[in-house]
């Protein structure tokens, strides 16, 4: 037995395994702490502190919600507390940097609030996640109010006159001017996204299929830090089948993060940058005259939000890799892809996947077995998926009228596609057709897409329309 | 690869969703990311295993991740038979 432990290939192993604890820990406190750091400054007093602060309460009430474990022994066990003491350690220790003065902004942008108020609130989310544990554990289909709830806070904070209103009740709370709120008042870094993680896992929850996660792991996955600001999303099965596979650093994953990580920062820093400069926004589209300049703009944003985005998430991915984490991809060449609906499948596709197993999938099932005819389903899928995709970025017109245009155009091309399969089949021994057929189609989608960026990255229809006559010389 | 699972998938797939009864549907062949079996036909799949092997596969577990072939759409259903 004793020579067996102090064997090389034991030995290896329990390195390999103190290798994986070491990162998961890891991992879990520098996620922690990575919510307060890249937590930018607001006008409300103590909002980079509390806004986080908020981000590792939902984690944690969430996971209370839904942990098999937790919901069969009524209490928490050792390593629960354990992780609790830890986050809650993070959070008194971010908030303590305001008696040494100069590590003060260290953490958060500006001073963090009293440390008895942050007590005070510590108790008040440990009971919140013992009743949430209590009442719902053993109830997974009641988990169903927490996405609710989830939703109202995420439609709070993407409407603006709601956003606004929360910005004043918050900025009496603090003992600020309350007229002066502003929707600008309230970023909540990260929140559009660790939506989409905690509802995932409340869903899976309800449907029996989340996996037995630890506090520690559900934290880690709900505010990962290489994908807090903007995904990709990933689901809680996935992520947590990484914390737990066995890990030792290497140096052919390192390499493999870094080139991600220098792929990423080129395409956002240098291209999607330069892109920038003469990209459709606000102040050129009132000024631009002539078509031939409008659809440069146009052009160039297209290429700078697909640029932009992309080296976003090649950074992701890359900071993930170096640790063993394999996040989900977001783009696979979309604007080379010959229709709508392969475009879609290539562009932010962790989002699409997110919005396919717990919207599209369970709506379609719905309407399938209720015996709804065809085209009346895809064209309520299709449409209501992309107009909720569009609202998620910001309830306005113009973001409904880009996911309409969306979702129409992709049940127009649905329903050409299902006319044209029996009827218009390419033969396999004329390949330069087909190749120009998809040649035609990425040309067309590209332009389709690029188009649909015009309500994008503008404010209002009016501005929009006009940029619409200019293109098209109207 | 169990053909008594895999013959009357690839007759559906080829019959009811492509609607050409003849297309062979290969064992290897990608289904989803290649675009061949689109979203709603993905969901029509899904509930004909359902009603006919009686193994259910979930809303989230409709995607190239989970199975793109026809032999790891029939090694799932085999699995959990």
């Amino acid at each position: 037995m004793l020579a067996t432990e102090t064997s090389p290939s034991a030995a290896v192993g329990r390195l390999v395994l103190d290798q994986a604890r070491a990162r998961n820990i890891t991992l879990f406190v520098a996620s922690v702490l990575a919510a307060y750091a890249l937590q930018p400054a607001m006008p409300i007093r103590q909002m980079d502190f509390w806004l986080p602060t908020a981000s590792l309460a939902l984690a944690v009430i969430i996971w209370a919600a839904t942990s098999p474990a937790l919901a069969a022994h009524h209490r928490p066990d050792r390593a629960t507390l354990t992780d609790a003491a830890i986050i809650g350690g993070i959070v008194l220790g971010v908030a303590a940097l305001r008696f040494v003065e100069p590590l003060e902004g260290l953490i958060t942008r500006t001073p963090p609030p009293a440390v008895p108020s942050v007590l005070v609130a510590l108790a008040i989310v440990a009971l919140l996640a013992l009743a949430a544990g209590r009442i719902l554990g053993s109830r997974p289909a009641w988990t169903t109010i927490l996405v609710v709830g989830l939703t109202a806070l995420l439609f709070a904070l993407k409407f603006e006159p709601l956003t606004q209103a929360l910005a004043a009740t918050l900025r009496a709370a603090q003992g600020q001017a309350a007229a002066q709120a502003s929707a600008l008042d309230v970023r909540w870094l990260g929140f559009s996204y660790i939506f989409f993680r905690l509802t995932a896992a409340l869903r899976e929850r309800a449907s029996g299929r989340l996996p037995d996660m630890s506090l520690r792991e559900f934290v880690t996955y709900a505010v990962f830090a290489p994908a807090l600001i903007a995904g990709p999303i990933d689901r809680p099965e996935r992520f947590v089948k990484d914390l737990r596979a066995s890990f030792a650093f290497n140096w052919p994953d390192a390499t493999e993060g870094l080139r991600r990580i220098a792929t990423g920062a080129f395409k956002k820093f240098v291209i999607a940058d330069v892109l920038a400069l003469f990209a459709l926004n606000e102040a050129n589209a009132a000024q631009v005259q002539g078509a031939g300049w409008t659809w440069l703009l146009v052009y160039a944003y297209a290429l700078r939000i697909y640029f932009d985005f992309g080296g976003y998430t090649d950074i992701a991915v890359g900071i993930a890799r170096i640790f063993g984490v394999r996040l989900p991809e977001n783009f696979n060449r979309p604007y080379l892809k010959p229709n709508l609906t392969q475009f879609w499948n290539c562009w932010h596709m962790s989002l699409a996947q997110w919005f396919r197993a717990y919207y599209f999938n369970p709506l379609t099932r719905a309407l399938r077995t209720r015996a709804w005819a065809m085209p009346a389903i895809v064209f309520l899928g299709q449409v209501t998926t992309m107009l909720l995709i569009g609202l998620w970025h910001g309830v306005t017109p113009n973001f409904a009228i880009w996911g309409l245009w969306h979702g129409l155009g992709l049940f127009i091309h649905n329903r050409w596609s299902d006319f044209a399969k029996a009827r218009l089949v390419i033969p396999p021994e004329r390949p330069r057709l087909q190749q120009a057929v998809n040649i035609a189609g990425a040309l067309l989608t590209f332009h389709f897409v690029a188009l649909g960026w015009v309500w994008f990255a503008l404010p209002d229809v009016a501005l929009s329309l006009s940029v619409f006559a200019r293109l098209f010389g109207l | 690869m169990d053909n008594s699972i895999a013959t009357p998938i690839a007759e559906y797939i080829a019959g009811v969703i492509l609607k050409n009864p003849k297309r062979v549907i290969r064992p290897d062949e990608k289904l989803i990311s290649s675009g061949l079996i689109d979203s709603f036909h993905l969901v029509d799949l899904g509930l004909f295993i359902e009603d006919k092997f009686g193994v259910r596969i979930d809303d989230s577990e409709l995607n190239a991740e989970t199975f793109d072939t026809l032999e790891q759409l029939v090694a799932l259903i085999a699995s959990r038979r």
